[in-house]
């Protein structure tokens, strides 16, 4: 192929110039080619990083009337806390993920310890054999109403009854159907809760289409359930910071100035 | 018997075919690449199973660095929490990320100079040149013409270095709550009022399409909430990570994204 053939048609002329063949050699062309992919392979990014959108509220101060509550069936709280060996997040040694520890609560915290309202510990599990598991289990069935007409959709999608287009625009209306009882959920990320942590749980809530949520920084109420918590259960939850400069997320608001 | 003749053949391998493969391949990989842009420090994002792109335009990003990984700093947590920022325009356009970055300067500056009378700084057009040219930077305000001075392999040198205390633009120099905005709030009020002000449509010197852009990234920035992403390691605790959210918050940016990793998660059968 990378020869030319100059023979000329196959009669030999006498006194004809001997012609020779034309033999240009690839390999090098081929090796410089070879760099040059390689070089385009290691410095290019194939996948693309996704995003996570949140909206937090303003930081100025809203008064009291002004502030919407919550219904007390409908809101559930989650404390969020990361283990720790030494300095690094501990790691599960079946998984190989970080061990992140949930402590929720359902409606208003009773700190009086009357009522049997006390805190439960969960975990971020996922899905176990198709069934949902650990935080997510209960998150589902806060929210079992939004959920059915959820898998409705999805099926529909899936059965081509309607578009990607229509299926979005369906669940985002469904995930806000005011008539459907929806939950409220509170996310208090304690202080050693790495941001992986965070992400987990405003995952959960994508997940199990939960339209209203919130993050907050843990108050005096939650510290005193997890004192509780820890009495009961004989555990150590609350640790101090395992980073010295981030003291405390007071101090951190704190230092934010007002609005100029 | 006759004697079996092994014939010579010649060795040469016919190359040409090989070589019409690696042109299209590489002219797949050059069609298809965006280069990684070039960051002062590697974080790995946490996953989520969102499924939305980082949009490739108009995209402000705060990097936040993580702490040391190597094992060989004896305190990994001096290296936690530096912040970096940089600036993303229209590749194709006219409002390029240059200028997008050195109108993003320009007013940075002037706010900075505004709250810092007897510390004012001031750039020469070629250290603003190397502003824009620069893809992610980290210093505070008063360090900024040193750094732009370098070269780029001292700089990146310089910026690498997550123990330097003059890394990371200061975000919590501002105890003493005298008004005065500290210098990452600085560059977030430069992002909103440039966004802003060509919104209102009160700036000189622009064409009616960079208008069009700059209204774009408004938008991307103020409703949408696509414009501005944080990029923090999975490990790096919330509390640093919310300092930034309270900064951005204190800046009226309520609406951000957050950088993920994909993850697929197996669904469940009803």
């Amino acid at each position: 192929m990378a020869q030319i053939d100059t023979s000329g048609g196959g009669k030999k002329k006498k006194g004809a110039q001997k012609k020779i063949a034309i033999h240009v050699d690839f390999t090098p062309m081929v090796d410089m080619n070879m760099l040059l992919i390689t070089f385009f392979m290691l410095c290019t990014t194939m996948i693309k990083s996704q995003t996570l959108q949140i909206v937090l509220p303003t930081n100025e101060d809203v008064k009291k009337e002004q502030q919407s509550q919550a219904k007390q069936s409908e809101a559930i709280t989650l404390i969020l806390d990361t283990e720790y060996e030494g300095d690094k997040p501990a790691i599960d040694a079946e998984s190989g993920k970080t061990v992140h520890n949930i402590y929720y609560y359902e409606g208003i915290a009773d700190t009086t310890f009357a009522t049997n309202n006390y805190l439960r510990k969960e975990q971020f599990i996922g899905n176990v054999n198709h069934e949902a598991q650990g935080i997510r289990k209960i998150l589902r069935s806060k929210n079992e109403q939004v959920m059915k007409e959820y898998e409705n959709l999805k099926n529909k999608w899936k059965n081509k009854e309607i578009t990607k287009e229509e299926f979005d625009k369906a669940a985002k209306k469904n995930a806000s159907d005011s008539l459907k009882t929806r939950p409220v959920v509170v996310i208090k990320p304690g202080p050693n809760t790495t941001y992986e942590g965070l992400i987990n749980a405003i995952d959960e809530m994508n997940i199990n289409q939960i339209s209203r949520y919130s993050i907050e920084l843990p108050n005096h109420g939650d510290t005193l359930l997890l004192r509780h918590y820890e009495q009961a259960h004989g555990q150590t939850i609350i640790r101090p910071t395992v980073r010295a400069k981030a003291a405390a997320p007071a101090a951190a608001a704190e230092a934010s100035t007002p609005n100029p | 018997m006759g004697k079996v003749k092994i014939k010579k053949k010649s060795t040469l391998i016919d190359m040409t075919a090989m070589s019409d493969v690696t042109v299209l391949l590489l002219t797949f990989f050059m069609l298809t690449s965006t280069f990684l842009q070039k960051e002062p420090t590697i974080v790995y994002t946490p996953s989520s199973v969102s499924e939305e792109k980082v949009p490739m335009n108009n995209l402000v990003t705060v990097l936040i660095s993580s702490a040391d990984k190597s094992g060989k700093l004896e305190d990994p947590a001096v290296a936690e929490g530096k912040l970096f920022i940089s600036f993303t325009g229209d590749a194709d356009s006219t409002l390029s990320s240059e200028k997008i970055r050195g109108m993003m300067l320009d007013e940075a500056i002037a706010i900075y100079n505004e709250q810092h009378k007897n510390n004012r700084i001031t750039l020469s057009e070629a250290q603003k040149a190397e502003f824009r040219a620069t893809n992610m930077m980290g210093v505070g305000f008063q360090d900024l013409p040193q750094v732009l001075s370098m070269s780029i392999s001292e700089r990146d040198k310089f910026m690498g270095d997550m123990t330097n205390p003059k890394v990371g633009i200061p975000i919590d120099g501002n105890k003493n709550r005298d008004g005065r905005l500290n210098d990452f709030q600085v560059w977030l009020k430069a992002i909103y009022n440039v966004a802003q002000r060509i919104n209102n449509e009160q700036t000189e010197g622009l064409t009616a399409e960079e208008r069009q852009q700059v209204a774009n990234l408004y938008t991307a920035l103020m409703r949408k909430g696509q414009g501005i992403a944080v990029k923090a390691d999975k490990d790096t605790p919330f509390t640093t990570v919310q300092m930034v959210f309270d900064n951005l918050q204190t800046m009226k940016l309520n609406k951000f994204s957050l950088m993920t990793a994909l993850k697929s998660e197996n669904e469940p059968t009803q």
